[in-house]
């Protein structure tokens, strides 16, 4: 039974602290920084928002090698 | 009938309706272009996310987006981010739901060369990277302001950086304390159980290792900042708050510790646990407050001008704020803001004073008048003296006032602290003469020691120390369904207490535009026509009035041309068409080109002239919200003294006042001379309240006890305010007052219930006739006994 008992303790602590571990990180990365975003945030979490969101990558992704092109030609 | 954009209710006689489109009404020709631009760039779906929120019609702004590309402003605020782009932190005005953000996060999002658009919904700050060399930043600051929304550049501050980096400590210790809690809370449950069902000592020994592991992260993790606030609080010889949590938690820690090696008897590292997560989530909603407090700084500042045009032998420079001295010849262009205080020395020009005097019709300059920092010129580039420094002039004051009024902000809640410590002084008394007294008569040193913990956990404030939260928590749920924002609860209590409510004039008792309230005669389409090109062709508050009028009361109104377009300023508009000379002012104009008139009103007048033949008058008012007269009576009837305080002439005070019956009325005073009004209705003991909308009442909000501003109003007075009515509405007023009232009497029979509650079982604890266990059973049962009466709080019809 004490076995039983120090197996669940162990598994149950090892759960929530892992738990704990990936909420200190965000709240590290600063996602809880806006706390109506992050009440209100899922009022806005619909397929066009994730496209956007995709898109948003895209358009990043562009504009940084576009500005990596520039500065190696003005460089030549 | 509501604006199918802001979804601000007015009468339906002043909706604008579209013939092809019957189901849409709106306010303004502002509303009405942000409603097709969205809908044509397929953003409609903006008003499905609105829900029920209304936000403030659009407004056209003066500004000269250029600025925002020259290279001081460049030097200022714009940083270069390592892979760069550009950088600049914004705040946005306007913002009024999280569909607003939505809104300019999606159109920003959209716009080629814009990398990242990220706005907080808390403080509606916004950081933009962008590529310089694909769009600028007056372009993007061009397509905010075309949905409606402004922008403004702000500096971040130390203060800011150190409030962000105190909330996220906060937050981070909170979210272990309740981490740590839970987790004790439910291996709790298991001991619990046991002393009931029995459970083997060395289950019972596993059990008290995992809630110590757990109390020792939530006391020494989490509770670091009462051991270093009492810390410091020793040091300066003060017996804090922090020193009695931390004090309390660390005994019961110590005394589980020996439980749990051993001694006989409960642990209680359940309490260590929750003591310090409750006062801690307390702790983490004032650091919440002064990060605010700091947020509203930096909307303040985000409105003084960036820099100044000055004139020195000819030549003009253009030099940072900083730089002007006394003496400096300064030009100002249309849209501009003065930047220090000074004397004109042009003949004649106009100046939008309403940051300042709430007044919303523009003040005439002569050559010698003064000039005030802050203040718009809404005539033609004119130039002035400079008679005082930045740092001297009217803004840069009122920024400093603001900044020190915030930083002391008074308390209430300081007496209730004051008393909880008290309580706790003198429990903490009673727990050690207990102890004293058990010890010499049984000589049992854990028995008395025992007792004595009884007696701290059934004396333990819970039911005291939730009286007034829980009562204010449903007293404010209750004001929000009715679109009340309460920021803090302590305002429930001030507001209840109110003996004295000041009003704002212009955007509180009246709506703060001008109406057409009599046309004196019937108009040709031809005359039509001409006269709305030519109030089409000024931005003058009267103007943009009569427009609004014409297209409401003609449907087909032909386009016409107008030559020579000429502003005279204070006057009116001069005209060209067809050879003839068209005029459109006021009784000076007439003068001015000797054309006899004898109309008088007391009202603003506008005539339309053809030739000398006078076509049409028009008088305008600012009309009376129509709930006024009902929220101003309702404050009379019970006692409330009810004052109005206004920077616009004493005539327009006197007619505002007597319409809706006000009797003590403060007329052309200045923001500055509010504040010092409302200080001494306070050094007379007065509890003050003040509602207000515009900037000008910015600084007087911050010296009231309770501050309201209207929902739509401007955001400095938003920010500065302690209630917010979101749907504009007087009436809303008088139902927060009443909430407010009757949240306050629950709280006081909170409080008398806790206390009965603490005269009986305190005495039986000392006496030893309660157990540990029973002392925190019945400490749970006074908190229900709070909650449960609290929840009858909204049992009354508004």
């Amino acid at each position: 039974m004490n076995s039983v008992l120090k197996l669940e303790l162990i598994v149950g602590l090892f759960a929530s602290f892992t738990m704990l571990a990936i909420v200190i990180w965000s709240i590290k990365k600063g996602d809880f920084d806006d706390s109506k975003r992050m009440m209100d945030g899922m009022l806005f979490d619909s397929e066009e928002d994730l496209q956007d969101a995709v898109n948003r990558e895209k358009k990043q992704k562009a504009l940084k090698e576009k500005k990596l092109k520039d500065i190696k030609n003005s460089k030549e | 009938m509501k604006c199918t954009h802001c979804q601000l209710e007015f009468d339906e006689t002043v909706m604008i309706t579209e013939e092809n489109n019957p189901d849409v009404y709106f306010c303004c020709n502002g509303c009405q272009g942000v409603y097709h631009l969205l809908k044509d760039d397929g953003l409609d779906s903006f008003y499905d996310k609105m829900g029920n929120s209304t936000i403030a019609p659009p407004v056209e702004t003066d500004d000269n987006v250029e600025n925002f590309d020259l290279e001081s402003f460049k030097q200022r605020y714009i940083k270069i981010t390592p892979d760069g782009f550009s950088k600049v932190d914004l705040v946005i005005e306007g913002i009024h739901c999280a569909a607003c953000v939505w809104l300019n996060e999606k159109v920003l999002d959209s716009t080629d060369g814009i990398l990242e658009a990220n706005i907080n919904f808390t403080n509606n700050k916004a950081k933009i990277i962008w590529d310089e060399n694909t769009i600028k930043l007056s372009e993007i600051i061009e397509k905010i302001r075309s949905i409606g929304y402004n922008a403004y550049p702000y500096e971040q501050s130390v203060e800011d950086v150190k409030a962000s980096s105190a909330q996220r400590d906060y937050f981070l210790r909170m979210a272990v304390a309740v981490f740590g809690s839970m987790n004790v809370m439910m291996i709790g449950v298991a001991k619990y159980a046991g002393y009931f069902s029995g459970i083997k000592p060395e289950n019972l020994h596993l059990v008290h290792m995992a809630e110590f592991l757990f109390a020792t992260i939530v006391l020494f993790y989490s509770g670091w900042i009462f051991f270093r606030g009492a810390y410091y609080g020793l040091k300066n010889k003060i017996v804090n708050m922090d020193l009695l949590v931390s004090g309390g938690a660390t005994i019961t820690y110590i005394y589980s510790l020996t439980v749990l090696f051993g001694a006989k008897g409960h642990s209680y590292f359940d309490s260590v646990a929750m003591i310090i997560t409750f006062v801690l989530v307390g702790k983490y909603l004032e650091v919440l407050g002064k990060k605010s407090a700091v947020d509203a700084m930096d909307k303040i500042k985000s409105q003084v001008p960036l820099e100044a045009t000055i004139v020195e032998d000819g030549v003009k420079r253009v030099v940072s704020l900083d730089e002007i001295v006394v003496g400096n010849i300064i030009e100002v262009k249309n849209g501009e803001k003065a930047s220090v205080d000074g004397k004109s020395i042009v003949k004649e020009s106009i100046y939008d004073e309403s940051s300042l005097s709430g007044e919303s019709l523009p003040v005439e300059k002569q050559e010698g008048d003064m000039i005030y920092s802050g203040t718009i010129n809404s005539g033609m580039v004119m130039r002035y003296k400079a008679t005082k420094n930045y740092a001297n002039s009217t803004l840069s004051t009122m920024v400093n006032l603001l900044e020190d009024s915030l930083a002391s902000k008074p308390k209430i809640e300081e007496t209730t602290n004051e008393l909880s410590k008290y309580f706790s002084m003198v429990i903490i008394l009673l727990a050690i003469a207990t102890y004293i007294g058990w010890y010499l008569y049984s000589g049992d040193l854990e028995n008395a020691l025992i007792i004595t913990i009884a007696v701290i956990v059934i004396a333990c404030p819970c039911a005291l120390a939730l009286a007034t939260p829980i009562a204010s928590l449903i007293g404010i749920s209750w004001a929000t369904e009715r679109g009340l924002l309460f920021k803090e609860a302590k305002f429930i209590e001030t507001f209840a207490k109110a003996t004295t409510v000041v009003v704002d004039k212009t955007g509180t008792i009246t709506n703060g535009n001008l109406t057409v309230k009599k046309q004196s005669k019937e108009l040709n389409a031809q005359d039509v026509a001409l006269l709305y090109a030519m109030v089409d062709s000024s931005t003058h508050p009267v103007s943009r009035s009569i427009k609004k009028y014409l297209e409401k009361e003609y449907t087909s109104i032909k386009i016409v041309e107008l030559e020579n377009i000429e502003q005279l300023g204070g006057r009116g508009l001069k005209a060209e068409y067809n050879g003839e000379t068209l005029l459109g002012g006021n009784a000076k104009l007439l003068d001015e080109h000797y054309i006899e008139l004898d109309y008088k009103s007391e009202y603003t007048l506008y005539h339309f002239i053809i030739g000398t033949r006078v076509v049409v008058s028009f008088e305008l008012e600012d009309s009376v919200k129509k709930d006024s007269k009902e929220m101003i009576n309702y404050f009379q009837k019970i006692g409330v003294e009810v004052i109005m305080a206004t920077g616009d002439h004493a005539k327009v005070a006197k007619r505002v006042a007597d319409e809706v019956g006000i009797k003590t009325v403060y007329s052309s005073i200045s923001p500055k001379e509010k504040a010092e009004l409302l200080i001494s209705l306070k050094e007379l003991g007065k509890t003050v309240v003040m509602v207000g909308d515009g900037i000008n009442d910015a600084l007087a909000l911050s010296k009231a006890d309770v501050a309201i501003a209207m929902g739509s109003g401007a955001d400095v007075a938003l920010a500065m305010s302690d209630v917010v009515v979101l749907n504009d509405s007087l009436k809303g007023i008088k139902e927060s007052f009443i909430i407010s009232r009757r949240t306050y009497t629950f709280i006081k029979q909170n409080l008398l219930l806790s206390l009965i509650y603490n005269i009986i079982t305190i005495p039986l604890a000392m006496a030893g006739f309660v157990i540990p266990l029973v002392a925190a059973l019945s400490m749970s049962l006074s908190s229900l006994l709070v909650v449960g009466n609290s929840m009858r709080i909204k049992k009354e019809e508004l």
